[in-house]
């Protein structure tokens, strides 16, 4: 038995024994250079790794990838991390009490074996949607546990993936069909940077913008804080956190009404500018300058610059998505305005790569025809947050099949809340959730309410973590199992499938210990659950991705030959496919400035203002007695989200969690650089040090994300555990439904209102008090006030009535109410007038009785299934020795003098012998074995000595018919 | 002959600290030397309008350095292509250049065993460019934003000489009579 209760990291490990030469020789013999990619966030950069007798010996970054050789603090460290002495490296099962920190040690089969018996047992007793899996940030594929919780039968996995991109994602691609966030930067004369700081998150981005500034882009950052990014910035709007939704809104309403629009697009391309340009006449920058503290001229400068520097590009933020219920109406009211630029899908601007029409897409992958129906609608949550669960998915994906030909995956884009997910555990509603696998996530630092969230994992039935160290998560698991990290495992970029390039890296090493990867882990459940081997038919992420690339037709053999010759796949690039395509890739073909779909799911088609859930504006009350406004969730180096805190190469950086806030502000609460301070919302409070510093607004602070102490001993407080909540903002971020996103479910992450004092002698001490949740989170005691299915959202539905058929809808058909259409079920073609189906991705006709493609090259229809060709009177066309028949029929082609036409049986022969006459070779082939004979002779050609040979005499001749002597 | 320097471009800076966990990783550093540390003083001004920037420090590699002459055990060098070093089996770690450096660019770990102290400095990664003669210090290359650009101050093609002939540069605390050899090109502000 092993008692894995402290995590120390070693520091004699750092610390260079010999001094003799520190460097590592790549020059000596027998090392491999490996091409990788790093994987500790979701940049990837390029990393070479040396390998030597099985292990890396040293890693640089690639300066033939598109990271052009730079890492950052946390890639150099990966040698570090896979040797880290805090790491987990067999599964441990917990023995002593849930915290205690007891386990011992079980193979990995074992546990495998001993967790399927207990879920399958769970899934006997209360259904598989009692069991739930809770993910963070895989990178970038994560298809494998879909497939799994699939083919188990839960609806219920999740992702952090509300806070990042998804509701984006989802109300864009109902704009304008896709999400256009592909920059095409090289040709964009300006870029916004919104809510996002590359120069503290995506490096590698940031060494392009900024040589594409110093080539004259113009670079506009919105940030309520003087980031690293702002600093470099040739127009800054420091807003107030969480107005975002104003902002954009103004702009839009500036940009309309100051005629700065692409007429030309507009006129041709969008559907419903007339509605938008009404609804929007309210927004002026004059009605958002109080809302966002900008001034109305800043808001008009910044939406001329946008405007008349085109092509321009507008870069998704993470901002964007945590704004709780002002979330998706801030980018909607983006996506607008880059459509109504013209800027979609053009040279310079949001590129629209559509999902992948070459390789494999990740939803190919998920083996989502294995969910059953009823399934589906027990999926949590999907009842509040429509358009990032089954409902809105459904008809996201249905009409991206009709117009793609190819859709989303279900793995991010159509998930379980999270938040409700925890909730359910704690309160049974809408039904008690007995089992969670939590893989790649410790969610106590990284989901919203942190509280609350600690509470449902420590009363979670079953809890499974698959991860790197000892998380608080991990702590109160029954089993934890070893993952495999960087350089143990294959890396692609496909942008979470939902792009159509492809970059991979090869794992340096195969994974030390008993670490697995993700795929492995979730492959060796299934086939333990019970599933079909014959769907699991991968035993390495190498042999799934060479599976994915397959259909490319790429000159490799497996996926590391990938690697090593191809690394970056880029489809050809097609831009203004909307022009090629015949239009945008919505139901109407149109950008859709008031969503149909949108419509469809009972949410305004527009995007209509609502402020952040706190504020001075909108809640008095709450500003009275929380006046400062709290921003949280932005990244920074040289962290990641919750991780590399154990990694004292890194943590020396940054050892302690700061907050910032203004000098003005520090001076009148009496804070000094350094000193520790309660930051509190209705919801709790945390410790953090203070940063003075003029980086952010006077009344605003700033506090980091993630913060936990693995270097804690854990099992000593089970109110606190790693000190996961007395420095983590997550206690005070807001879960409850109505600040909540009412569209895609993102919760309050940004523009809160806290209030701030220094801890006093007597009140320096996280307490038992400042752990306890309640339910809703701003309820002043704790405790389960309310059931989640009594919480309201922000926004009442908007009942919406579909539109009854207007034609007469056949059998195995559906009628599209946007555009009068008829669309085949599950093939999705389009019913043509013509009679004839259209498959959306070939353009290729198909016949409506069959399905059978139209060949227009032979004039008749294949079936791609089998191969197999038809006449138009869907006849079978028959085959001799390869060869076309025509049975019945005259000779459809010239017959040499020397042949006969056989009009039954549909070729042309020579005398009585059994051969064909192939009019495309000219040669006669021989039914039975293939083989060639001359039309004149009927000899055989024997392709050895290139003669021919008369078998009836043995004689052997020369291709002109010449006799040759033996 | 060859003299090398290293240009910092502090316009593209970003405080990353990327350089120096580089440095500490592949240095195989004590948690308590760092050679490069990135400098800031955070943002300056009254909010709104404020401005911040970043200094990349190393050791200054003086063609005049003070850290030499005061050795007494010879241990602390320079070699002719002008990088200054501490040879470890030398040093006494009496650490007399630990404070004759005006920069306070080099020192030594208290993390170590007292008898097997030395004082540890930046030596633009001597002991790669034994191996390789063409090879760049860790620092600079694991720049993503390109701001650490080092070379040969005496061949006229390279890329430090060309900045150095054609953008005004700095150097830091020039007035000590030390000539250092590192030249940053500073951000007074707005884009690079």
């Amino acid at each position: 038995m092993t008692e894995i209760s402290k995590t120390s990291s070693g520091l004699k490990g750092l610390v260079c024994p010999d001094t003799e030469s520190t460097e590592v020789d790549i020059h000596q013999d027998g090392v491999e250079m490996i091409k990788s990619l790093c994987y500790f966030c979701h940049a990837n950069c390029g990393v070479l790794a040396y390998v030597k007798d099985g292990d890396v010996i040293k890693i640089e970054g690639d300066p033939n990838y598109s990271s052009q050789g730079g890492l950052c603090c946390r890639g150099t460290s990966a040698l570090l991390h896979v040797n880290h002495p805090a790491r987990i490296n067999h599964v441990l099962k917990r023995v002593g009490e849930k915290g205690e920190g007891k386990w011992e040690q079980i193979p990995y089969d074992q546990g495998i074996q001993e967790v399927a018996e207990r879920l399958n047992q769970i899934k006997a007793e209360s259904g598989a949607e009692a069991v739930a899996s809770a993910g963070g940030t895989t990178r970038t594929d994560d298809w494998a546990r879909r497939r799994f919780l699939n083919q188990f039968g839960t609806p219920n996995g999740f992702h952090n993936a509300l806070l990042c991109w998804i509701p984006t994602f989802m109300a864009e691609t109902c704009v304008a069909g896709w999400s256009p966030f592909e920059t095409d930067l090289g040709g964009a004369k300006c870029l916004i940077l919104w809510g996002m700081n590359p120069g503290a998150s995506t490096l590698g981005g940031m060494n392009g913008y900024t040589d594409l500034q110093k080539a004259g882009m113009k670079i506009i950052v919105v940030d309520p804080r003087y980031s690293e990014t702002a600093s470099k910035a040739d127009m800054w709007l420091p807003l107030r956190p969480g107005t975002d939704a104003a902002l954009a809104l103004a702009m839009l309403h500036t940009i309309i009404y100051e005629g700065l629009y692409d007429f030309q697009f507009v006129n041709d391309w969008c559907d419903g500018f007339d509605e938008l340009r009404e609804h929007v006449k309210g927004y002026t920058p004059e009605w958002a300058a109080p809302i966002t503290w900008l001034d109305a001229e800043q808001i008009r400068a910044a939406a001329r610059t946008y405007a008349t520097n085109r092509p321009g590009c507008i870069q998704w933020g993470c901002t964007w998505d945590q704004i709780g219920r002002a979330s998706t109406t801030g980018s909607h009211a983006i996506a607008l305005i880059r459509a109504i630029c013209g800027n979609l899908d053009v040279p310079g601007g949001d590129g629209m790569p559509g999902p992948s029409l070459g390789f494999l897409t990740d939803e190919e992958m998920e083996a989502n025809e294995c969910l059953p129906e009823e399934q589906k609608a027990k999926q949590i949550g999907s009842n509040k947050f429509k358009l990032t669960s089954w409902p809105g998915y459904q008809i996201i994906s249905d009409n991206a099949r009709r117009t793609w030909g190819k859709t989303l995956p279900t793995e991010w884009f159509c998930e379980a809340h999270g938040p409700s997910v925890f909730k359910a555990i704690l309160t049974g509603d809408p039904y008690r959730v007995r089992a969670l696998i939590v893989n790649a996530t410790n969610p106590v630092n990284s989901y919203g309410d942190a509280k609350m969230t600690l509470a449902a994992l420590k009363q979670c039935e079953f809890l499974v973590t698959v991860d790197y160290w000892m998380t608080p998560t991990a702590l109160f698991s029954d089993y934890v199992f070893p993952a495999a990290g960087a350089l143990e495992r294959p890396t692609i970029v496909t942008h979470y499938g939902a792009t159509d390039s492809f970059m991979g890296g090869r794992r340096a090493i195969q994974p030390k210990y008993d670490r697995h990867t993700d795929m492995v882990f979730w492959r060796k459940l299934g086939l333990a659950c019970g599933q079909d081997p014959a769907m699991w038919p991968w035993e390495t992420e190498e042999e799934a991705y060479y599976h994915i690339l397959k259909p490319l037709g790429l000159p490799i053999s497996n996926y590391n030959e990938f690697v090593d010759r191809v690394r970056m796949y880029y489809p050809p690039l097609h831009q203004n496919k909307y022009i090629t395509n015949g239009g945008f890739w919505t139901p109407s073909g149109k950008v859709e400035c008031n969503s149909s779909i949108l419509r469809e799911l009972g949410y305004a088609g527009m995007p209509t203002y609502v402020g952040c859930c706190e504020n001075e504006i909108d809640t008095p009350e709450i500003a009275e007695e929380y006046p400062i406004v709290l921003t949280t969730g932005g990244g920074f180096m040289p962290y990641h989200h919750s991780e590399h805190f154990q990694m004292q190469g890194i943590r020396y950086l940054y050892p302690d969690p700061y907050f910032s806030l203004n000098p003005e502000l520090a001076e009148k609460l009496n804070i000094k650089y350094g000193d520790w301070c309660w930051i509190e919302t209705r919801r709790g409070r945390i410790k953090m040090r203070a940063n003075v510093e003029p980086e952010v607004h006077p009344n605003v602070v700033f506090a980091p994300r993630g913060w936990w102490f693995p270097e804690r001993d854990g099992s000593a407080d089970l109110d606190n555990p790693f000190g996961c909540l007395e420095s983590n903002v997550n206690v005070l971020t807001s879960v409850d439904d109505w600040d909540c996103d009412p569209m895609g479910g993102s919760w309050a992450n940004r523009g809160l209102m806290c209030k701030v004092y220094k801890c006093g002698e007597f009140d320096k001490e996280y307490k038992k008090s400042d752990t306890q949740f309640s339910i809703p989170g701003s309820a002043k005691e704790p405790g389960i006030h309310m059931k989640p299915s009594e919480m309201k959202l922000d926004r009442e539905p908007i009942p919406f009535e579909k539109p009854q058929p207007e034609i007469e809808v056949p059998e195995g058909y559906e009628w599209v109410w946007q555009n009068n259409t008829l669309y085949q079920k599950g093939t999705h073609f389009r019913l043509d007038e013509s009679g004839w189906l259209i498959n959306p991705r070939t353009k290729g006709y198909h016949d409506a009785y069959t399905g059978w493609r139209y060949d227009s090259a032979s004039e008749c229809l294949v079936d791609d299934e089998t191969g197999k060709m038809y006449t138009m009177e869907r006849e079978e066309i028959p085959f001799l020795a390869g060869v076309r028949c025509y049975p019945g029929q005259d000779a459809p082609y010239e017959v040499p003098e020397q042949l006969t036409w056989n009009k039954e049986k549909g070729f042309a022969q020579l005398g009585d012998k059994p051969y064909v006459y192939d009019p495309n070779s000219g040669w006669m082939l021989d039914p039975e074995t293939g083989a060639y004979h001359d039309a004149y002779y009927g000899w055989l050609y024997d392709a050895a000595t290139a003669n021919l040979v008369d078998e009836a005499t043995g004689k052997r001749y020369d291709m002109s018919y010449a006799p040759i002597e033996e | 002959m060859t003299r090398y320097v290293m240009v910092i471009d502090q316009r593209r800076c970003i405080g990353c600290h990327s350089c120096t966990v580089a440095c500490r990783t592949w240095n195989k550093l004590p948690l308590d030397i760092v050679y490069n540390p990135v400098v800031t003083e955070g943002a300056q001004g009254t909010w709104p309008n404020v401005h911040k920037t970043w200094t990349p420090t190393l050791c200054m590699h003086c063609a005049n350095p003070e850290c030499v002459p005061c050795c007494p055990s010879g241990a602390s060098q320079q070699d002719e292509d002008g990088t200054v070093w501490v040879d470890p089996k030398k040093c006494l770690s009496c650490k007399v250049c630990v404070n004759a450096c005006p920069y306070g660019m080099r020192d030594a770990s208290k993390l170590e065993d007292r008898m097997h102290r030395f004082v540890r400095k930046c030596t633009f990664c001597r002991d790669k460019r034994q191996l390789d003669p063409s090879a760049q210090p860790y620092c600079v290359l694991t720049c993503h934003q390109k701001a650490r650009i080092f070379g040969d101050l005496d061949d006229p093609n390279s890329e430090v000489s060309k900045i150095i002939g054609s953008v005004k540069t700095e150097r830091l605390f020039e007035e000590f009579g030390t000539d250092p050899q590192i030249y940053y090109i500073p951000d007074l502000g707005g884009k690079a």
